[in-house]
């Protein structure tokens, strides 16, 4: 299997670092994103069902909504991907929370996703390779404020054999 | 053999040499999170657009009770416009800040406008979380427009601070501190006091 930082590489790269310095000189490039994927090629096999694991990781300093936040006026981190041919996905199954509470507002239980996280999808893919695309939607705040929303593309490829 | 030896000490003394350069080059790249810190004026998270000094743009939005509100409606008066949303933490914890300051410098004209952010939440939920934190001031449903007049706000909370000319005296990103927002409001009423003397 191998692992590329590709997407990571390119959607977080200098924008993601230059917007997190804080002073800065000159104009900078907005953040773009405070999550990065980990892009693979997943090994099936075909016509079976085998559970993809895509790996994502939140930017330090930052935590993001988990997919069960404590509360409905957060916005949960949801994946959705797009119907590939030859490829069924069933719904994701994403990794527990850990809790959180701003250090302003102690008794504010938040559930979040900091560091690494893991979101599985369940698939059936025929023979062959696939690439299958999708999104990530993710609210993400740090210690002192809050980011809006963000959508961070996904593609990761299926071979099945 | 003793030339073996030689080389293998220098390679391994390059390898070591190689590597610190590189992890040095790696440092001299990185740069850490500096989360707004509440003793720096303006504590902003982030590059933000420059604002002040410049006359703050002209809006004119619907209020959560329905009315049209404009900000030359307070033509005159110090005005923060303090833009939040439902989801964001740290814009609730100072908004009852704002509210107790609202009416400790009312004498002084100074009036707060509660931007919301998040107008897809619904005005019902955006009422809700707002008397949920006491404010009494005006809650006004963003357009899209104003953001990007405003520089695109990419963090919240974002507050501007609008002395009685109508420019912008001091922008912050991201939660200060309760004292840190005073010192903005009454630098900001304090601003263009001078040529308002007599003229209110």
């Amino acid at each position: 299997m191998t692992r590329s930082y590709l997407l990571a590489g390119l959607l977080l790269g200098p924008s993601f670092l230059v917007a997190q310095q804080g002073t800065l000189t000159s104009p900078a490039a907005k953040p773009k994103q405070y999550v990065s994927f980990a892009t693979e090629e997943h090994a099936v096999k075909a016509g079976k069902k085998s559970v993809i694991e895509l790996h994502f990781k939140v930017g330090e300093g930052f935590h993001v909504n988990s997919h069960t936040p404590k509360s409905e006026l957060l916005i949960p981190t949801n994946l959705t991907l797009k119907p590939a041919p030859d490829v069924t996905a069933s719904a994701p199954e994403y990794s527990a929370g850990t809790a959180y509470s701003f250090s302003f507002e102690p008794n504010e239980k938040l559930d979040v996703y900091t560091g690494a996280f893991t979101v599985k999808v369940p698939v059936v893919a025929e023979a062959g390779s696939h690439t299958v695309d999708g999104v990530l939607r993710y609210q993400a705040c740090d210690n002192a404020a809050c980011y809006p929303p963000k959508s961070l593309p996904v593609e990761f490829v299926v071979n099945a054999k | 053999m003793v030339v073996g030896v030689a080389l293998l000490l220098w390679a391994g003394w390059h390898n070591l040499r190689e590597r610190r350069l590189a992890m040095q080059q790696a440092r001299d790249k990185q740069v850490v999170l500096i989360p707004a810190k509440p003793d720096e004026a303006g504590g902003e998270a982030g590059s933000l657009p420059q604002m002040r000094g410049k006359t703050a743009p002209a809006f004119a939005l619907t209020s959560l009770d329905g009315k049209k509100v404009s900000l030359a409606d307070y033509k005159g008066r110090p005005v923060l416009v303090n833009f939040w949303a439902t989801w964001c933490g740290p814009c609730k914890v100072e908004m009852p800040w704002f509210e107790e300051f609202r009416k400790q410098y009312a004498a002084q004209g100074f009036e707060i406008l509660g931007l919301a952010d998040d107008v897809d939440a619904g005005k019902d939920v955006i009422a809700k979380v707002a008397g949920k934190t006491g404010v009494t001031y005006p809650i006004l449903l963003t357009d899209g427009k104003v953001q990007t007049a405003y520089g695109g706000l990419d963090v919240l909370p974002m507050s501007f601070y609008v002395d009685r000319n109508g420019v912008i005296v001091e922008q912050t990103a991201g939660l200060g501190s309760k004292d840190q927002i005073e010192a903005n409001i009454k630098k900001t009423i304090a601003s263009g006091s001078s040529t308002q003397a007599g003229g209110q």
